[in-house]
């Protein structure tokens, strides 16, 4: 809309030109390429092959949504790539991408001329390029979010819409047990890992999904019980040790495993954390780390993405008339996490760290992809 | 075995015995002073980690209070005092202050002990530490031992807490090192000792609790049982590993609990010393002892063989004489050399033997003065005899001259039938005599004593059963088997047709004439008995005195004569004899005489001439 406004509107650019310099400063303008750094690393943008991590996913989705015109209500991009606001100029699978304008895109070319995306850089480093103007845009890890503001980087934090939750894998002994796995849900202390692993960034999850989703997730209990989990825990005769998998290259799974580990413990149970390769799949865990992005704000929509993953592993099939009102989609979600076979812990928010050029940014807005069409870069100050 | 192979066994059986004694001596006390010495080092060592344990919690505790101290720490404990502070801002902190610190354990807590960031176990925090507020003194009680969960598990560290107070809240800093093999390799241990550590994690004993300064101790399970007994009665102790049968890998452990703040037992610290040195130690002596042993040995031969020979010469050469004096060599003296117990002996075998030698002079001359007297005796006897008829006979001839001429021829005819008769007896008589002066040397061959003893007796059968004589009956007990002997036969023979005719005159009644014959390692035995009336004891005794005889007409030659055979013959004769029972010779002859010396031959010859 803006960029259809301003294309309209050269005709007045003189005028405005002549506003003075704070105005200037203030009026979009074309030109520039946008630095982009993200953790993740992508090798190929076919979204019909898989990826490794659910990182590696969305980010693929996330760079695909600047090349395509538009998802369908199932997920699926619609019309030809290069049909969306940039077209991919250079691709170095793995390590850089660069897209460039589409002159001809429908909703009008975007300001910038090309976005450069540099894939596989560390946290630290990404945090780094922001604060030394080596990038315009970065991923951030939502704890590092209160460390980067307090060092002076522009953040930009998106509504909480990615749940980290842990999910039993079917056929382990130790994640055949429903007491096992509630005992394990009841002992999570879900608020210390929002505010201390986190740093007070998310939500915690007791439910599949957020507040401001669904309105119901305040029914579901994120408390632990630290209590009722040791009485669960003395009750169960069998062996009460279970093996929690993360990905060896997620720091933050890392240190919720470890949390949980420890809840366990005082609670009377036995977590070992093992570490597992990205993408190999976890042989010896009894559980493992999922991460789910809503792929849209509405909750039956997110719900049934959901159940359309999570389905083999919770033993849960999409009701074949699709919940619309609240109560069905909350019963709906009860059930599923009543068999405890995904235990939800947080939700997360997508975090960005923001250079001194990047104008007009928007945090993305749940199951969109970067705003990278609407931005533009302005002088360094 | 002579007296100087006595002697000398005697000799190296002291030197041996000597030798040995000092080996097992020097070893024990080798072994004595090296056990000392290991367990000198062993309370050293113990000392020497009971300074260093010091040091760390004075070091410990210096740096913790450091950490307090510092202005960061202070910054967080005044934030913390304010109302509704946040304290996630500092989950990360004990991380990175306790790398600046070098600690390998550091927590901060809450006023309430509430954990607000840990580095060994960085996902306990907002958990208690409960004691931490139930103490105040912390600064007094110094650093102390205690169980340390981490994320690899429970550890033993060496900790100190101390307190930041702002107002009336309270910021603990509880920090400390980790007790483990970085802490062995700190102590200086001298060579053939080693220090180990035991960390009482669990509830029972694991090997892998047990670390050196490498890691978890090979045949760890080796230390169960005095680790057990520890976890029991925790005490200063020592204890013995034998890690093979080898003596060489034995191990002495000196054991010191580790106590904890309420005196539980935590760990303990085990100095081991090996057993290697002192056993090789040993093992050098006793081959050393053995090659002094063979080295003395063989030089206490050499020593001890001349020692005992120039000991036993003296003792040899009295041996010598007296056996010289033995073979009747009466003159033998011994050389007599200084002035101790054996020249003593020497001097009196010399006195001994001169007095002997005077004595069988005198002796000797005795004998020879009562043969001749009895010789005299026996001749006047014998002679009287026969001459007292010719005496009679030449009266009768001389008053049948003057007397009766007529007769004178008749008289003269029966006269000198008598006369002859009587000179004939006379010659016998002589030639007896004679005969005993002559007896031969033997002719020494073979003789088979069996077949000599029947001839004997066949040749007297006639007389045993003579008409007008009481019958004498013979019985010949002869062994099968006996050996033949090296022997002069006539001369046996004659021996014993002398103790046949001897036991027939014994036997004027008849009776039993019984020979027997036995043998024994090639030696023969002849037994001669009679059933006669026997003889007394005094005629026993001279029985074989030349001329003595117990018959009316006796020569006292026959007894005599047999003796001289038998000794001829290198035998021994004896007489058993019972008054109404009987009378038995026993002769024993070797199977080969004695050869005799060439002065006892001459001697034998001289006094055969005599």
């Amino acid at each position: 809309m803006l960029r259809r406004l301003v294309a309209s509107s050269l005709a007045v650019a003189a005028v405005l030109a002549t506003a003075g310099p704070v105005e200037s400063a203030r009026r979009p303008k074309y030109g520039g390429t946008l630095r982009v750094e993200i953790g993740a690393v992508v090798r190929s943008l076919d979204p019909t092959t898989g990826t490794a991590t659910a990182e590696e996913a969305a980010a693929r989705d996330e760079i695909n949504s600047l090349l395509y015109e538009g998802r369908s209500q199932e997920g699926a991009y619609t019309g030809a790539i290069g049909s969306g606001p940039f077209r991919l100029a250079e691709w170095e699978p793995g390590r850089r991408a660069v897209v460039v304008a589409n002159e001809t895109f429908q909703e009008g070319r975007p300001f910038l001329d090309s976005v450069e995306i540099r894939m596989g850089r560390a946290a630290p480093d990404r945090l780094l390029d922001i604060e030394l103007d080596r990038a315009d845009v970065a991923e951030i890890p939502p704890e590092e979010v209160r460390r980067a503001a307090e060092r002076g980087v522009r953040v930009s934090v998106s509504l909480a819409d990615e749940l980290v939750a842990i999910v039993f894998v079917p056929g382990r002994s130790a994640a055949e047990d429903v007491r096992s796995r509630e005992a394990l849900s009841r002992s999570i202390d879900r608020a210390a890992i929002v505010n201390f692993i986190l740093q007070k960034q998310g939500e915690p999850a007791g439910g599949l999904l957020p507040q401001w989703s669904s309105g119901t997730a305040f029914l579901f209990s994120t408390a632990s019980d630290t209590a009722e989990a040791r009485n669960i825990w003395s009750e169960i005769s069998g062996p009460r040790r279970i093996v929690l998998g993360y990905d060896a290259g997620d720091s933050l799974e890392q240190s919720i495993a470890e949390r949980i580990a420890v809840d366990a413990r005082e609670a009377g149970g036995s977590v070992t954390v093992v570490a597992t390769k990205p993408g190999a799949g976890s042989l010896n865990a009894d559980a493992r780390f999922v991460r789910l992005r809503m792929a849209s704000p509405d909750p039956r929509e997110a719900l049934e993405r959901y159940i359309a993953t999570l389905g083999p592993i919770v033993g849960v099939t999409a009701d074949p008339a699709p919940a619309a009102m609240p109560q069905q989609i909350y019963d709906q979600e009860r059930a599923i996490v009543s068999t405890y076979r995904i235990v939800p812990l947080v939700w997360l928010p997508r975090a960005y760290g923001l250079g001194t050029r990047v104008r007009d940014w928007k945090a993305p807005a749940t199951g969109a992809g970067w705003p990278f069409a609407d931005l533009w870069l302005g002088e360094v100050p | 075995m002579t007296f100087r192979t006595k002697l000398f066994v005697v000799f190296m059986l002291a030197l041996l015995l000597s030798v040995a004694i000092v080996a097992v001596g020097v070893a024990a006390v080798t072994r004595r002073a090296f056990q000392d010495s290991n367990r000198t080092h062993s309370e050293a060592l113990v000392a020497q980690f009971e300074r260093e344990f010091e040091r760390h919690k004075q070091d410990i505790a210096h740096r913790v209070q450091g950490i307090a101290d510092a202005e960061a720490t202070v910054r967080m404990a005044i934030d913390l005092s304010r109302p509704k502070a946040d304290v996630s801002v500092y989950v990360n902190d004990a991380r990175g202050v306790s790398e600046s610190h070098q600690l390998d354990f550091l927590d901060f807590a809450g006023d309430d002990g509430s954990i607000i960031s840990s580095n060994e176990l960085p996902a306990r925090f907002g958990y208690k530490i409960d004691w931490l507020a139930q103490r105040q003194d912390w600064a007094a009680l110094g650093a102390f031992l205690r169980k340390v969960d981490t994320q690899d598990g429970p550890a033993l560290g060496l900790m100190s807490v101390s307190v930041v107070r702002v107002g009336d809240k309270n910021l603990y800093v509880f920090g400390g090192e980790r007790l483990g093999k970085d802490f062995l390799a700190s102590l200086v241990l001298p060579s053939g000792m080693r220090a180990l550590l035991y960390m009482n994690l669990d509830t029972n004993f694991q090997p892998a609790d047990l670390v050196d300064e490498s890691g978890p101790v090979t045949d760890g399970e080796r230390f169960a049982e005095f680790i057990e007994q520890e976890r029991e009665h925790p005490a200063e102790h020592v204890f013995h590993i034998a890690w093979t049968p080898d003596a060489v890998s034995g191990e002495s452990f000196h054991l010191l609990p580790l106590l904890g703040r309420q005196g539980e037992l935590l760990g303990a610290l085990l100095v081991g010393s090996s057993d290697r040195e002192v056993v090789m130690l040993e093992r050098r002596i006793i081959w050393l002892a053995a090659g002094v042993a063979a080295m003395g040995l063989l030089l206490g031969l050499l020593l001890s063989w001349w020692g005992a020979a120039r000991v036993t010469r003296p003792v040899r050469k009295l041996a010598e004489g007296a056996r010289e004096v033995s073979e009747g060599n009466w003159s033998a003296r011994v050389e007599v050399r200084g002035r101790n117990e054996i020249a003593q002996l020497a001097k009196a075998f010399n006195r001994m033997t001169e007095q002997l030698s005077e004595q069988r002079e005198r002796l000797v001359q005795a004998e020879r003065v009562a043969a001749w007297r009895e010789l005299a005796r026996r001749l006047a006897h014998e002679l009287k005899n026969p001459l007292f008829p010719l005496e009679t006979t030449v009266e009768n001839l001389q008053r049948a001259k003057e007397q009766s001429p007529e007769q004178f021829e008749e008289v003269f005819r029966e006269s000198t039938g008598i006369l002859l008769s009587e000179i004939e007896n006379l010659k016998k008589i002589v030639g007896r005599f004679s005969d005993f002066a002559k007896m031969p040397q033997p002719e020494i061959g073979p003789v088979n004593l069996n077949e000599t003893v029947r001839s004997i007796v066949k040749l007297f059968e006639s007389q045993f059963g003579a008409v007008g004589r009481p019958p004498i009956t013979p019985e010949l007990h002869l062994e099968d088997g006996l050996p033949a002997i090296q022997a002069d036969e006539a001369l046996l023979r004659r021996a014993i047709e002398n103790l046949v005719l001897n036991a027939m005159d014994a036997m004027p009644a008849g009776g039993v004439l019984m020979l027997r014959t036995t043998h024994e390692n090639g030696d023969v035995d002849l037994e001669v008995s009679d059933t006669g009336s026997g003889l007394t004891p005094e005629e026993c005794d001279r029985l074989f005195t030349p001329y003595y005889t117990t018959k009316q007409h006796g020569t006292g030659l026959g007894l005599a004569i047999v003796q001289s055979v038998v000794s001829d013959h290198g035998g021994r004769i004896s007489v058993e004899s019972e008054s109404g029972v009987g009378t038995s010779f026993h002769i024993h002859l070797p199977a080969k005489p004695p050869v005799r010396s060439p002065s006892a031959v001459a001697e034998l010859a001289s006094s055969n001439g005599e």
